[in-house]
């Protein structure tokens, strides 16, 4: 598939007075592409998306629509739409008011306006909820509402600042999927921000994790996951085993065990595992020593929480693997997976 | 509250006998307590002058029921102007208090220079001065040898046009007394419109114009009736400004009410005056207490 590029940013760089904000964020969107800018909180997502909707001027870069820059565009004139962050519709409005407003501004027809609007509720599961006020829908209601307000636009591109965070996991779930499916059928672009790995994980074409106003990584979600660039998104993505080793000529020791390593690194390192990809074995066996020191079963899995000298452990393993372990049974561990860091770069 | 009301316990379902001591009991008569300071302010401050003046207003120099009180109040030429007057008066002030103020309070609310930091510390100094200071003030400010007179003698020979004693000065005056309030009422109104519902406007394509109209002036209106109510009753009331700076024919209500009172010693034409304030204020209350009731449904 090569899709075109729809939204492209060029070395944007947006400080604050504080001397916060983003610097140098370089990134292309292709036609049709979900891709989500995940990162913790503070770290610039939402300075990025206000950027694109044309709300925020940045000091220097360039942001390009369909090959075109938008940044000397207001919002209003920008082809974008934005959800945010907090519900906002317009109180004093009716849903209709509400859908009605932008498509009114760009003087649709009235027949036009109300089939817009009936079709655009029907696409958020919304049918019927014409002449509610806002206050009288749920949060995820309302949030629903502003999706189709959106929508209605027909943007160039979507923006999305955690659009769900406000609602509870169950809902926020739904409405995940809710949304994968309209940007399926609408072929949308669409640039979502979180800072929720789950969300960002399930959702995306592609996340582009961000620290500290930079990029760290950008990546399918899979890769993501599996071959994490940096420390931090190893830390930030899903759970991980850190523990600290020291490399040299082609393998590191942990402890009083010796794991094989490329010969290209060198010093303290970190060896990041997760705890999917620890395997153990009985103590006579060569490996990291451990005891173990609780299982708990979760579901159809369970965790093993293990003692090694280099620290403590995480395991899952299948339910019924699990059930031959008891607490204080001496284990030897390996890694069926596993990635080094040099220490420094925390 | 009554001691023979039987209430069942929860737990055994047995009755139990409420003690002057339950705690119930005890709580309701404390309300009761403390409502009773205002009930009694309420009543011996504002019901009873009501019906003391409807009485006295409806009754004639020899004690028997009489119109003729209402007859001079619309009738008499110097009455009735005065009417006009202070209806001209309070309609011209209102408007133009609500207009600058709500200006005011949109600039303070989208503005964020310097200019605007300092406005907003400032506007409500006015509030804090007392009427009769700021009237002299006033004077001393408008009056015929007052500071803006004498600096016009520096350019022109001309007579300094009038202000105090005049419908001008009165006008003024409000303006004074009721800007800062109603910019305070409207600047909490407009700042409780976050900016995403102004930048959800913008996003859907909205220009200026278009945003004020449809999103900013319709969620601050609520409050602009509540200060153009504060503003009538306050303008309709007003009495020192008008006694110290008005003219002496036409005059404001209040004043003249005052005239009949204590230099004609006509009692009976003075609360004929109090209880056409006391109406036309009630029809404003009315029509505030309607709207917000429209606005709850
Ligand atoms: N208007 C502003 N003035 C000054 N600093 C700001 C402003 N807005 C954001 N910042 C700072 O810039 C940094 C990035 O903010 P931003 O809102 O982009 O974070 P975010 O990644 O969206 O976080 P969150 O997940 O909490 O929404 C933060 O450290 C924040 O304190
Ligand atoms: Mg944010």
């Amino acid at each position: 598939m090569t899709a075109q590029v729809q939204l492209s940013i060029q070395k944007l760089t947006k400080r604050y007075k504080t001397g916060e904000g983003v610097t140098g964020i370089s990134l292309d969107i292709k036609q049709g592409e979900l891709v989500t800018l995940l990162g913790p909180s503070g770290c610039g997502k939402t300075t990025v998306l206000r950027s694109v909707g044309g709300f925020l001027e940045p000091d220097s870069g360039d942001i390009q629509i369909a090959g075109k820059s938008v940044l000397h565009l207001p919002p209003e004139k920008r082809p974008t739409a934005m959800v945010f962050q907090s519900y906002n519709l317009w109180p004093h409005m009716t849903v209709y008011e509400n859908l009605a407003f932008g498509l009114k501004i760009r003087k649709m027809r009235k027949e036009q306006i109300r089939d817009a609007v009936e079709r655009a509720l029907q696409l958020v599961r919304l049918p019927g909820a014409e002449q509610k006020r806002p206050t009288e829908l749920s949060g995820g209601q309302q949030q629903r509402v502003a999706v189709a307000r959106a929508l209605l636009l027909e943007p160039a591109v979507l923006l999305l600042d955690e659009p769900f965070s406000a609602l509870d996991a169950k809902l926020r779930n739904e409405l995940r999927e809710e949304l994968r499916e309209i940007q399926l059928s609408t072929k949308l672009t669409m640039m979502f921000v979180t800072h929720d790995q789950e969300e960002a994980l399930s959702l995306s074409d592609r996340i582009i994790v961000m620290n500290r106003g930079n990029i760290e990584q950008s990546d399918s979600p899979q890769q993501i996951y599996d071959t994490p660039k940096s420390l931090f998104v190893a830390n930030f993505i899903g759970r991980m085993n850190m523990l600290d080793g020291i490399a040299e000529n082609g393998s590191i020791q942990i402890q009083n065990w010796e794991l094989h390593a490329s010969p290209d690194i060198s010093g303290k390192v970190v060896v990041a595992v997760r705890p999917e990809d620890v395997r153990w074995k009985d103590a006579s066996n060569p490996g990291l020593a451990a005891t173990v020191k609780q299982v708990m079963v979760l579901g159809h899995y369970a965790e093993i929480t293990l003692l090694t000298e280099a620290g403590i452990i995480r395991m899952f393993l299948p339910r019924e693997e699990a059930l031959v372990l008891s607490s204080g049974q001496s284990v030897s561990l390996t890694f069926a997976k596993h990635a080094v860091y040099p220490q420094s770069s925390v | 509250m009554n001691g023979q009301s039987v209430t069942p316990s929860l737990p055994t379902g047995k009755s139990l006998k409420p003690s002057m001591f339950s705690r119930g009991a005890r709580r309701s008569a404390l309300g009761l307590v403390m409502v009773l300071p205002s009930f009694f302010l309420l009543l011996f401050m504002i019901v009873v002058p009501i019906f003391t003046s409807i009485q006295e207003s409806l009754k004639g120099n020899d004690g028997n029921f009489t119109w003729d009180n209402y007859k001079y109040l619309f009738t008499d030429p110097a009455m009735s102007s005065s009417i006009k007057y202070t209806i001209h008066l309070t309609v011209v002030s209102s408007i133009m208090v609500l207009v600058i103020a709500y200006l005011l309070a949109v600039f303070l609310r989208f503005s964020t220079g310097r200019l605007a930091k300092w406005i907003e510390r400032l506007y409500y100094i006015p509030m804090f001065i007392p009427s009769v200071i700021a009237t002299y003030g006033m004077i001393n400010m408008y009056g015929n040898h007052g500071w803006l007179a004498r600096i016009m003698l520096l350019f022109t020979n001309e007579p300094f046009m009038r202000i105090i004693y005049d419908y001008k000065g009165l006008l003024l005056a409000n303006l004074w007394f009721n800007i800062p309030f109603a910019t305070m009422l409207l600047s909490s109104a407009l700042s409780s419109i976050p900016n995403s519902a102004i930048e959800g406007a913008k996003d859907v394509g909205a220009g200026k114009i278009q945003i004020f109209i449809r999103i900013i002036l319709p969620l601050s209106f609520k409050s602009m009736l509540v200060a153009a109510t504060f503003v009538v009753m306050g303008v309709i009331g007003s009495f020192t400004a008008p006694f110290l700076i008005g003219p002496n024919a036409p005059q404001v209500l209040g004043v003249a009410m005052q005239q009949q009172f204590s230099v004609y010693f006509e009692t009976g034409i003075a609360s004929a005056c109090a209880v056409f304030m006391f109406a036309i204020c009630s029809l404003v209350g009315y029509f505030y207490i309607r709207s917000m009731m429209k606005e709850e449904r």
